[in-house]
């Protein structure tokens, strides 16, 4: 079936989100003068990094078959960690320390998940509460400043004109990439995804795996982290609040499928740059930005709803 | 994709299952005594009306939209959108009473704005095949959108008195919003427990494929559970507004989250198939507890978060050894 179509139709069904992506970027760039300016479009690559950045390790969770909805408190928990530590140790150090902290959160996600028989969902809706309590009692709810002017730049600052969090975003997906299709690990998430069951029978480590995997994440959040508290300069608990959703939904829209098994990290990295293109479009035509959730949520349900009713007209009859 | 599962004949399963239920709501009971015990033994006042008036009119938020959310657990789906459902209600609410709506219809628009809400969520998961995560997904962020334009980002002070009369008032010595959230209580379990609307919910979050083999129309059935726990997290708002007195659009931020907690802490499967209702309801009241117990001992309210979390953690341990113990399938994805 897939044969039979033209090159162009396959290209636009198996690249979806890409190919709208790059529809988006050349209208808004012949719609709009100030889209295409250097400060613009530096904005929205350090926008869309964050979400970006956490979307990757994501990408690989749910191909595995789990879910982390604990990620906007790991990511602030993280981001103090940093924040607390850069002026006694100073950028390398504190920073090294906060994406062990991650992976460490990660991993005790991933123990609950395998050793405790915890759904995922609810394993990390649980700890989203654990570690924001963890985030408050550590600030004792005060804001934590940061004025270290080396990590500042980590969130702030560009190298070669280009800003610090996409570099760190585009080094992320190449890591991410390389162990996803690459190594043996990435192997077992897909295995691991499609059929447990299988998978488990054919020698999968799935509990090493599984842990592993929430490690990734939890790294992949931390940096975020990192970044985020760089680019605002401070760090308290609900400095991300929303942020598993907004990952989630990018990681869906680029075509990860919920069921596991498949996914794809270009699709989720083109994903994060859709959601701020069009918060940065609706900015530039001076729609208000109450009109943005409307839009943003409209864009995700249709992005899974075309996909839907064309499996359901073409392809099936139930 | 069944797992390992201990045969067993299917009445002597059903009927551990029933006493494995009642036994998950004596233990929530158990926790909610020695709460009360320990705190009272510590702080003598915790044992007054006046705050256990507070307990109760704290949880009714949480029962009361706890009832849709058991239902769309049940079957086996999940719904985001509650918390900027209640935001949207309870702005509406807000908006009409204080430019001179009469209450009543005041009311109603906010309860018919949830039920539009939950409408669409069921229609965009049954005719545009989206999963249950994603829609309501993509409603929690519409639904906020909608409230803030409504409300243009602003609050309202609600004036009339017959209005915050609701989340003051005591019937028989107990507060209104709590006996509204008992009146859902009882709707929601006869409806899910006594007819054969809830028994084909049930039968279609266990199984859907073979509901559907069996002529169960489980697509309006899908959008029926979803309109009616849009319905629910409206009523929330509604009491929001009435408690509270001044809402803005920020209302129900996180409201989800804290709802599928009480939901699946009151003993009721992400894997589908059944849900306990009072069990939910008496989640809600155990976690507004906790809040009022660290509270009235000077604890720093964020430390409810952690105590929320490690508890849903081990309620869900618990549920998982259970699972284990009866030879049930492991709780799956909630997908729909």
């Amino acid at each position: 079936m897939e044969r039979v179509r033209s090159g162009l139709a396959t290209i636009a069904a198996r690249y979806t989100i890409e190919v709208v992506l790059v529809v988006l970027v050349i209208v808004l760039l012949l719609t709009s003068s100030s889209f295409g300016t250097s400060d613009n479009l530096n904005g929205v690559l350090r926008q869309s990094a964050f979400v970006g950045i956490g979307a990757a390790g994501m990408t690989l969770l749910i191909v595995s078959g789990a879910f982390d909805l604990s990620v906007a408190s790991l990511l602030a928990v993280c981001g103090i960690a940093a924040g607390k530590l850069v002026g006694d140790v100073g950028v390398v150090i504190a920073v090294v320390a906060a994406l062990l902290l991650g992976a460490g959160l990660g991993s005790v996600n991933g123990l609950i998940v395998s050793r405790l028989r915890v759904p995922a969902f609810v394993a990390t809706l649980g700890t989203q509460y654990v570690y924001l309590a963890i985030a408050y009692i550590w600030t004792n709810n005060q804001v934590v400043v940061v004025s270290n002017t080396t990590f500042l730049a980590l969130g702030a600052g560009s190298i070669a004109g280009i800003p610090t969090p996409f570099l760190f975003m585009i080094g992320t997906y190449l890591v991410c990439w390389y162990l996803f299709w690459r190594t043996r690990y990435g192997r077992h998430v897909r295995a691991m995804g499609s059929n447990e069951q299988a998978s488990l029978i054919a020698g999968v480590p799935l509990e090493r795996v599984r842990v592993a995997t929430f490690a990734l994440v939890g790294v992949c959040t931390a940096l975020a982290g990192v970044l985020l508290t760089g680019l605002v300069s401070s760090a308290d608990g609900t400095v991300a609040t929303g942020y598993e959703l907004n990952v989630i939904a990018a990681v869906v829209v680029g075509g990860t499928s919920l069921n596991g098994g498949r996914g794809t990290l270009a699709g989720s990295f083109a994903g994060a740059l859709f959601f701020t293109l069009v918060s940065n479009a609706l900015n530039l035509y001076g729609v208000g930005s109450y009109w943005q959730y409307v839009v943003t949520g409209l864009v995700l349900v249709s992005a899974l709803g075309v996909e839907g009713l064309r499996r359901r007209f073409w392809l099936e009859t139930i | 994709m069944s797992t390992t599962t201990v045969p067993r004949s299917p009445l002597g399963r059903l009927s551990v299952r029933r006493l494995l239920d009642v036994l998950q709501s004596a233990g929530l009971l158990a926790v909610l005594i020695v709460v009360f015990v320990v705190v009272s033994v510590l702080e003598p006042h915790f044992i007054s009306g006046a705050s256990l008036k507070t307990i109760l009119v704290n949880s009714s938020q949480l029962a009361v939209c706890g009832v849709g959310m058991t239902m769309v657990i049940a079957l086996r789906g999940i719904d985001l959108s509650v918390g900027s459902v209640e935001a949207l209600a309870a702005v509406v609410a807000a908006k009409l009473s204080s430019t001179g709506t009469p209450l009543a219809l005041a009311i109603a628009i906010a309860l018919l704005a949830g039920l539009v809400a939950g409408t669409i969520n069921g229609l965009i998961i049954t005719q545009l095949r989206v999963p249950a995560f994603v829609a309501t997904l993509g409603m929690l962020s519409i639904a906020q959108g909608v409230a803030l334009l409504y409300s243009n980002g602003g609050s309202f002070l609600v004036s009339d008195r017959a209005f915050t009369a609701i989340g003051r008032d005591v019937v028989l010595g107990v507060p209104l919003p709590f006996v509204i959230a008992l009146l859902a209580l009882i709707a929601g379990w006869v409806l899910f427990n006594q007819t054969r609307f809830g028994r084909h919910t049930a039968a279609a979050g266990d199984n859907e494929e073979a509901a559907i083999a069996s002529g169960i129309r489980v697509r309006s059935l899908i959008v029926a559970v979803f309109a009616i726990v849009g319905l629910t997290a409206a009523l929330a708002g509604v009491l929001v507004t009435a408690q509270v007195g001044d809402v803005d659009a920020t209302v129900g931020m996180g409201f989800e989250l804290n709802v599928i907690a009480v939901v699946v802490l009151g003993g009721t499967s992400l894997a589908g198939g059944r849900g306990n209702l009072p069990g939910t309801v008496l989640a809600s009241v155990l976690v507004a507890s906790i809040n009022a117990a660290l509270n009235i001992l000077g604890v720093q309210t964020f430390y409810q978060y952690l105590a929320v979390g490690l508890l849903l953690i081990l309620a869900l341990a618990l549920e998982a050894f259970r699972d284990r113990l009866t030879g049930s399938r492991p709780s799956a994805r909630p997908g729909v």
